[in-house]
């Protein structure tokens, strides 16, 4: 069952960023829906469950919105899946500022080790300001923080506490 | 004791995740522009989904549209817009040609104008992430496009397929850092390659860069940036933009920027061609 709505939720968020992309690309450079599942998934299952939605979620991106290489944000959003899910079973992260602060962290871990790896792998890339990364982390979290709360009035089968 | 085998089993998980991931990626880069078959399979998979949700939001938006509209007047609007796209590609193919009749007839090397075979395809979805500047277009394989095939509006040059699926394909934007054509001026023969523009802060500027001409080349503000098709991927004399500015490099080469023509950012429809590039010795006397 827990596959069957992380399921839904990747669907969603590509319907989301499909449509953001059509309505206002600048958002879609902003929002990353993806990233939020990843979050979400990693906080209540845990870190092979943040692993393996940060996998889905990051295939899912680069075939529809990646460059040449595909792959680079599949991995990326592993090992944010993978920190978020350790951090989840490490620390209380139930109350608001912490996730808030959990967000954030994750959209800079996002788009650190994307750039790290498209250097390594010899894929140019943009990047972001510090202004522009605080943006998109103030976005994520201004929207992701209500998302949460929303989705935790449903209990996942099998989530911890 | 649960939890430690737990712990072990998600960090043996995240290794074989790690690897996999790395291994596709290497794959990729070693292949360098070809697409696997993996990555084929992996699209035709995925591309109908994206497919069907755009057609969502088109339908959501175009029922709206119609209701306010009348139909009538709309479906003629769309069909004249189709018709005006290819009309004004074909009308700055002709004027290009006049610009060149004269060249061509003194090397006395004039030869049969290179007919473009276009398709027509629309925009299903823009990029979505920072870090790359691409669209997807509902034309794939099955109506015979190809991977790298040469993706042009009636304003200019727009970019080239890198991922193909049976119905979609993902457009590399000129925009990208990745990209990469080969260009000339128009106007005084000088070579060299475009790409997009990044600032001192790594960020995509929206303009590009032309790169590899020499310090010493003729270069000057506001002239008309044409491909080569030197690069064996966009036939040559198509227009890519304009040139903004010229500065003196640090290195060997001039550093120019380069206003593109196209409007990546009201990118509705484009034109994606078919025909097969003929040879570069060809393609130099066609224009």
């Amino acid at each position: 069952m827990r596959v069957f709505w992380t399921a839904v939720a990747l669907v969603a968020a590509l319907a989301v960023q499909t449509a953001l992309s059509l309505i206002g690309p600048g958002w879609a450079r902003i929002l990353d829906p993806f990233l939020l599942v990843v979050v979400y998934c990693g906080l209540k299952g845990g870190e092979t469950h943040g692993m393996l939605a940060g996998a889905a979620a990051g295939w899912m991106q680069d075939v529809h919105f990646g460059g040449r290489v595909l792959g680079l944000a599949g991995l990326t959003k592993v090992l944010v899946g993978f920190g978020v899910g350790l951090a989840g079973t490490r620390f209380q992260l139930t109350e608001p500022g912490a996730r808030l602060l959990v967000v954030v962290m994750a959209v800079l871990l996002d788009a650190l080790v994307l750039r790290q790896l498209a250097g390594a792998f010899d894929v140019t890339t943009g990047s972001l300001t510090v202004g522009g990364l605080a943006v998109r982390a103030g976005v994520n979290a201004a929207i992701g923080m209500p998302l949460f709360a929303l989705l935790e009035r449903r209990r996942w089968p099998g989530s911890r506490a | 004791m649960a939890r430690g085998l737990a712990t072990n089993k998600s960090r043996l998980l995240l290794a074989g995740l790690v690897l996999g991931h790395l291994v596709a990626i290497s794959k990729q880069v070693d292949v360098g522009d070809g697409a696997t078959l993996f990555e084929r399979w992996l699209f035709a998979v995925l591309s109908p989904l994206q497919g069907l949700i755009s057609g969502g939001v088109d339908g959501v938006g175009g029922t709206w549209s119609n209701y306010v509209s009348l139909r009538g007047v709309r479906e003629e609007n769309e069909r004249l817009r189709d018709r005006l796209a290819v009309t004004e590609l074909l009308l700055q193919q002709r004027t290009h040609r006049a610009r060149e009749a004269e060249r061509l007839r003194e090397l006395l090397q004039l030869r049969a104008v290179l007919p473009l075979e276009v398709l027509v395809a629309e925009v299903i979805a823009r990029d979505g992430v920072p870090w790359f500047r691409t669209v997807t277009i509902d034309k794939g394989s099955q109506q015979g496009v190809a991977l790298n095939a040469p993706v042009i509006s009636p304003n200019g040059v727009v970019g080239r397929v890198i991922r193909l699926g049976p119905d979609a394909a993902v457009v590399q934007l000129l925009l990208d850092q990745e990209s990469g054509v080969g260009v000339r001026i128009e106007r005084s023969r000088v070579t060299g390659v475009v790409a997009g523009q990044v600032d001192s802060a790594g960020q995509l500027t929206g303009d590009l860069q032309m790169k590899y001409v020499p310090m010493l080349a003729d270069v000057v503000e506001g002239d008309l940036v044409i491909t080569s098709g030197l690069d064996r991927i966009h036939p040559a004399g198509l227009v890519v933009g304009r040139v903004r500015q010229v500065t003196l490099g640090t290195g060997l080469f001039k550093e120019i920027l380069v206003a593109p023509s196209a409007r990546f950012d009201k990118l509705e429809e484009v034109l994606v061609v078919r025909t097969p590039l003929p040879d570069v010795s060809a393609t130099e006397t066609v224009q």
